[in-house]
């Protein structure tokens, strides 16, 4: 088992490493110098000697190679660099920022995993063609419908229309709890479509795998009833493959958060990105997409180890290799 | 020599009548067919279609809501959105038709090239498409969009090379099992060169899976510029797509809670329709999928 965690986490940083290579060297290509972009847009006029000491002060007389060691070298102790636009510490405006993603991320996950998951279940318990129906519906309509799309006729009914609820903005939930979770509800059960959609998809096809099985049926004939087969028997078995799933889909979440901020205008993670590629600023721009990798391999670790705990025959498999 | 070759090159599953008969069978499918013809149809000739000129003001009827008239209501000038949505379709639809070429085009050779070399091409091909798999969509999107702009050749360049990689393993997958076949053992036998074998033999058996798959890549493009343009990042003004439509309207809310509806319902039918066509092909043409 520890042999087998030791290799996960190793592949991960190693991924981690290439991937924030691929994301440095991909920013280098951006044109535009960020010097135009601190200078607020135009290098006419400008002194060259002062030009040269800005490039200096940013780094960027330094060769590429430099420039990522340098860089790689900050983030190791927790230093992004600086934002070329705005001059604050990258770490700050992350910080700043983190709160109502983060808000916006756990909310839309426990509305998701509490809809699909029941929904899955019992859908397979009752065997019912109308509820089936209405499922599959949900999934494909749900797999369909941009974040932008839900969001705007969310606002359009509950914030336009009937005025229950706000629609743009974002509260601290330390300073207001209640305030706080009325703004995150719509936009949270906007990316909460986008999540439950394949949650439920995979689920059901896995639901639907693990129900042939043969130990299902020796479940059902040893006399068990309907709903202690399907939780008992099925659900445990059919949640290994959902659970890679989960585990995509948790680590996608800030490529979902992006479109959602924006409907909602949450100044959250996404938000902030898409400021970052109008401004060309690749210091905050870098900074988030390794984030984004950074996420999405821990998440998939985290899935990788949770296999390990639920799964007896990985674990087995592991062991037998190690001796 | 031909007359052995003959008898198995005829041998060959006719999966062109299988997809017709099938589609019958699952109405679902058949819909969704009709459904994103209609669409295009509309789109195409919007010049015919199209009650009114996408450019024609009207300042007597600004924020209309749906009528007979304006059946999706009128924009902040007063134009017909039902026109508009159908002008604006041609940009969409032409952004997503050459972003499915360039990514299946792209991800054909990228994937058959690995399939075939096998060995350490294949190796270092396919990991590169692992490395590019594990991000969110829309991430990489906006990284491109910042690195290359957002004219409509470098939207459908971007959306192309997104969508190359899952192309890539799905054409790889494909070939590796058509290498396996008896068929293709008994083409080389007779001595039908490389080429030959390619044209008449693999691309006709793997047509089919990715020609299912260019459907949902198509909704993908759909999606994803759709994405873009929304937050200004994607097709810019003066052309219009359904994404800025969308964002017109998104800016326009409280004037005319009807305005963005529409073009958000026409972007949802359209990618429903051809996610629906590209899962009901994979479970034709694939036969892991079934």
């Amino acid at each position: 088992m520890i042999q087998y965690v030791a290799r996960r986490v190793g592949t991960s940083i190693v991924l981690l490493f290439f991937s924030s290579i691929v994301i440095f060297c991909l920013m280098r290509v951006i044109p535009g110098d960020p010097t135009i972009t601190k200078l607020g847009g135009s290098i006419q006029g400008v002194d060259p000697r002062a030009l040269q000491a800005i490039r200096h002060q940013l780094g960027l007389d330094q060769s590429i190679p430099e420039q990522y060691v340098h860089w790689l070298g900050g983030i190791v102790h927790g230093d992004f660099g600086r934002s070329y636009y705005s001059q604050f510490p990258v770490t700050t405006l992350i910080t700043e920022r983190i709160g109502a993603t983060a808000e916006l991320a756990i909310c839309a996950l426990v509305i998701a995993l509490g809809i699909a998951i029941p929904a899955a279940t019992l859908g397979t318990i009752w065997r019912n063609r109308f509820f089936d129906a209405l499922l599959s519906g949900f999934t494909a309509i749900g797999l369909a419908t941009p974040a932008f799309v839900s969001g705007i006729l969310l606002i359009v009914v509950f914030g336009v229309k009937l005025g229950w609820l706000p629609t743009q903005g974002y509260v601290s939930f330390e300073a207001h709890p209640l305030e706080s979770l009325k703004g995150v509800l719509l936009p949270a059960i906007t990316l909460s479509i986008v999540v439950a959609a394949p949650v439920l998809r995979v689920l059901r096809a896995s639901l639907i795998d693990v129900e042939s099985a043969s130990y299902t049926r020796t479940a059902a004939g040893k006399g068990l009833v309907r709903w202690q087969v399907v939780l008992r028997h099925v659900l445990p078995n059919a949640a290994i493959p959902a659970l890679t799933t989960i585990g995509i889909v948790i680590g996608g979440l800030l490529g979902g958060a992006v479109i959602t901020e924006y409907v909602f205008a949450r100044p959250g993670l996404g938000t902030l990105m898409v400021d970052s590629v109008y401004q060309r600023d690749y210091g905050v721009l870098q900074a988030l997409v390794l984030l984004a990798a950074a996420a999405f391999i821990l998440s998939s670790l985290v899935v990788d180890l949770l296999y390990g705990v639920i799964d007896p025959r990985l674990r087995l498999r592991v062991r037998g290799e190690a001796r | 020599m031909t007359t052995v070759a003959e008898p198995l090159i005829q041998a060959r599953p006719r999966r062109r009548l299988r997809f017709l008969s099938q589609l019958a069978r699952r109405p679902s499918a058949a819909i969704a067919a009709v459904v994103f013809a209609a669409i295009v149809f509309c789109v195409v000739f919007a010049g015919v279609v199209a009650p009114y000129s996408p450019n024609s003001f009207d300042y007597s009827h600004l924020y209309a809501t749906p009528s007979w008239a304006h059946p999706f209501g009128t924009d902040e000038l007063g134009r017909d959105l039902l026109s508009r949505v159908m002008y604006g379709g041609r940009t969409t639809l032409e952004i997503a038709a050459f972003a499915v070429l360039v990514a299946m085009g792209g991800g054909a050779i990228w994937g058959f090239t690995a399939a075939y070399m096998r060995g350490w091409v294949d190796e270092i091909l396919m990991r590169v498409a692992d490395l590019t798999l594990g991000m969110p969509v829309i991430l990489l999107a906006l990284v491109l969009v910042a690195a290359f702009g957002s004219s409509t050749a470098s939207l459908v360049l971007i959306l192309g090379i997104l969508f190359m990689p899952a192309t890539a393993r799905l054409a790889r997958a494909a070939l590796l099992s058509e290498l396996e076949t008896d068929y293709y053992l008994a083409a080389i036998s007779v001595g039908t060169p490389p080429w030959l074998i390619m044209l008449r033999e693999l691309l006709p058996n793997t047509g089919p899976i990715l020609i299912a798959r260019a459907s949902l890549v198509a909704a993908e493009a759909i999606f994803v510029e759709a994405s873009l343009s929304f937050v200004g990042l994607g097709v810019q003004p003066p052309a219009a797509s359904w994404g800025t439509l969308l964002q017109k309207g998104y800016s326009n809310l409280y004037q005319s809670y009807w305005y963005p509806v529409f073009p958000g319902l026409v972007i949802l039918v359209a990618v429903l329709s051809l996610n629906t066509l590209g899962d009901h092909l994979q479970r034709v043409f694939d036969p892991a999928k079934r």
